[in-house]
């Protein structure tokens, strides 16, 4: 290793981890196949650009970003498939100008079979579609990619910040290209955080989820009691 | 008997009294004889003179009640600290006050975010007058390995620190030893300066207390493990400044 820094391997990008290394148990050459691959290649051909096992037994598929809506709903939906749980969703940056690779996983409750769909995005045109409408948890895990990498996604219903602060505007910090401790100074970091009301951090709505709690009125006297239960109180009205 | 009689006519603490009492340990003096015995309201004057300052910083130094700012492991050792085997109590931090406007003494244990700096901020600002911070661990202190783009370096550049207790995290006993450092600093406080040391200026709450030379000479171009710094960047995109990322 010739690297004088830690720094130059960062800047030497990914390993070659993809290679087949029999010695570290790389990837295998031949991949078995995987039902959803197959049925997946079966409908949307060159779309699907590369299948590889990672870890073992960890099926990635590489997708055509443009046709990414397609192939998740088409997981999600055909009876065959049925991935009804986002198990997860990040992003990844290799660095050196790699694309930026976003990560989708996969769980079939009803087949008990998982699966990896990454999408690999350049830096000049980080843009995907949004997987929201098909499952809702997508929701903050895409504002969270947002945050930290600056991958937009096209449809999300509220694409904001969720971990940093609600002003901060320095960029996406997990970045191979951000700087470490950021691109203002300290004293000017300092002077933003303490400028931001806390509640600047919330939407109208989530600040009224945290306001008082809304007395429900009773029941009225005609209609049977549905067995929750009600406040002694609001009866007495 | 007839003693007793000669005392309870005798003002205690009038002039050329006081040389029979005895001396306590803030200069000040027992209502009670040498002799007389007993405890005290079984004989004489049952009232003792001492100083105003002493009784008042004893006061306050033996019944600090912390408010806990636990963000990270220092604040497992905090509750270590509280719990049976330290016993903060015996120090007269009988319980953990987690309302700011009851509590003495804030004990920052843990490492702070930018993004929780105005929460810290708005605690302190919440206390009553007179109160203390223990800055409690390393990350609290300076920001310890933590020299990012996220993290405050030392609470002391949003609120003013009274003690800071090295230690990553710091043990029970390092705490109880802070704890008592704030006690021996109350012990020298005098009313007479009591304007000067609490002083605050209320258009003060809310900003940072120390100035930008200052904070900008925390972070120096060292212990920075991937030699990153504010002007460096690998790839420079077209979408780091784009306008859509610096969001107001």
């Amino acid at each position: 290793m010739t690297d004088d820094t830690p720094f130059d391997a960062v800047a030497a990008g990914p390993r070659p981890s993809d290679a087949h290394d029999p010695e570290l148990g790389g990837h295998p050459a031949e991949v078995p196949d995987h039902p959803s691959v197959t049925a997946l290649r079966a409908t949307f051909g060159d779309a699907i650009r590369a299948h590889q096992l990672h870890a073992g037994d960890e099926n990635v598929v590489f997708v055509d970003p443009a046709a990414l809506y397609a192939v998740l709903e088409f997981l999600q939906q055909d009876p065959d498939q049925r991935y009804d749980y986002l198990l997860d969703l990040t992003a990844v940056d290799y660095g050196a100008g790699t694309p930026i690779q976003v990560v989708y996983q996969l769980w079939s409750l009803g087949f008990h079979r998982m699966l990896r769909v990454k999408v690999e995005l350049p830096l000049d045109a980080l843009e995907v579609d949004s997987v929201e409408p098909l499952w809702k948890t997508a929701d903050w895990l895409e504002r969270e990619v947002w945050d930290l990498f600056g991958v937009t996604f096209r449809g999300h219903p509220d694409l904001r910040r969720i971990l940093m602060p609600a002003n901060y505007a320095e960029g996406h910090p997990l970045r191979k290209d951000f700087p470490l401790r950021g691109r203002f100074s300290r004293a000017e970091q300092t002077r933003r955080a303490l400028a931001l009301e806390v509640d600047d951090n919330y939407t109208v709505l989530e600040r009224e989820l945290g306001a008082e709690p809304q007395i429900v009125p009773a029941a009225p006297a005609g209609e049977p009691d549905d067995g929750r239960g009600s406040d002694d109180t609001m009866k007495g009205e | 008997m007839g003693m007793k009689e000669t005392e309870s006519t005798t003002p205690i603490d009038a002039p050329g009294a006081p040389q029979a009492g005895t001396p306590l340990p803030g200069g000040g003096t027992s209502a009670r004889p040498e002799g007389s015995g007993g405890l005290f309201g079984s004989g004489g004057p049952t009232f003792l003179t001492t100083r105003l300052d002493w009784v008042i910083n004893w006061s306050r130094r033996n019944s600090l009640w912390p408010m806990p700012f636990g963000t990270a492991c220092c604040a497992i050792e905090m509750m270590a600290s509280a719990a049976s085997n330290y016993d903060l109590a015996r120090f007269g931090m009988e319980r953990m006050s987690f309302s700011p406007r009851q509590a003495d003494v804030l004990i920052c244990a843990g490492r702070v975010p930018y993004k929780l700096a105005p929460v810290l901020r708005r605690i302190y600002d919440q206390m009553m007058q007179p109160k203390w911070v223990i800055s409690m661990g390393a990350c609290a202190s300076s920001g310890g390995i933590f020299d990012n783009y996220s993290m405050v370096q030392g609470i002391d550049t949003i609120v003013p620190v009274d003690v800071y207790i090295p230690g990553c995290p710091p043990r029970p006993e390092g705490l109880i030893y802070g704890l008592m450092m704030v006690q021996e600093k109350i012990r020298e406080e005098r009313l007479s300066d009591h304007t000067v040391n609490r002083a605050e200026d209320p258009l003060a709450a809310g900003h940072p207390r120390a100035s930008a030379p200052e904070i900008e000479g925390l972070t120096g171009p060292f212990g920075n493990s991937t030699r990153q710094n504010r002007l460096s960047g690998l790839v420079r995109t077209s979408r780091i400044s784009r306008p859509d990322d610096r969001r107001p």
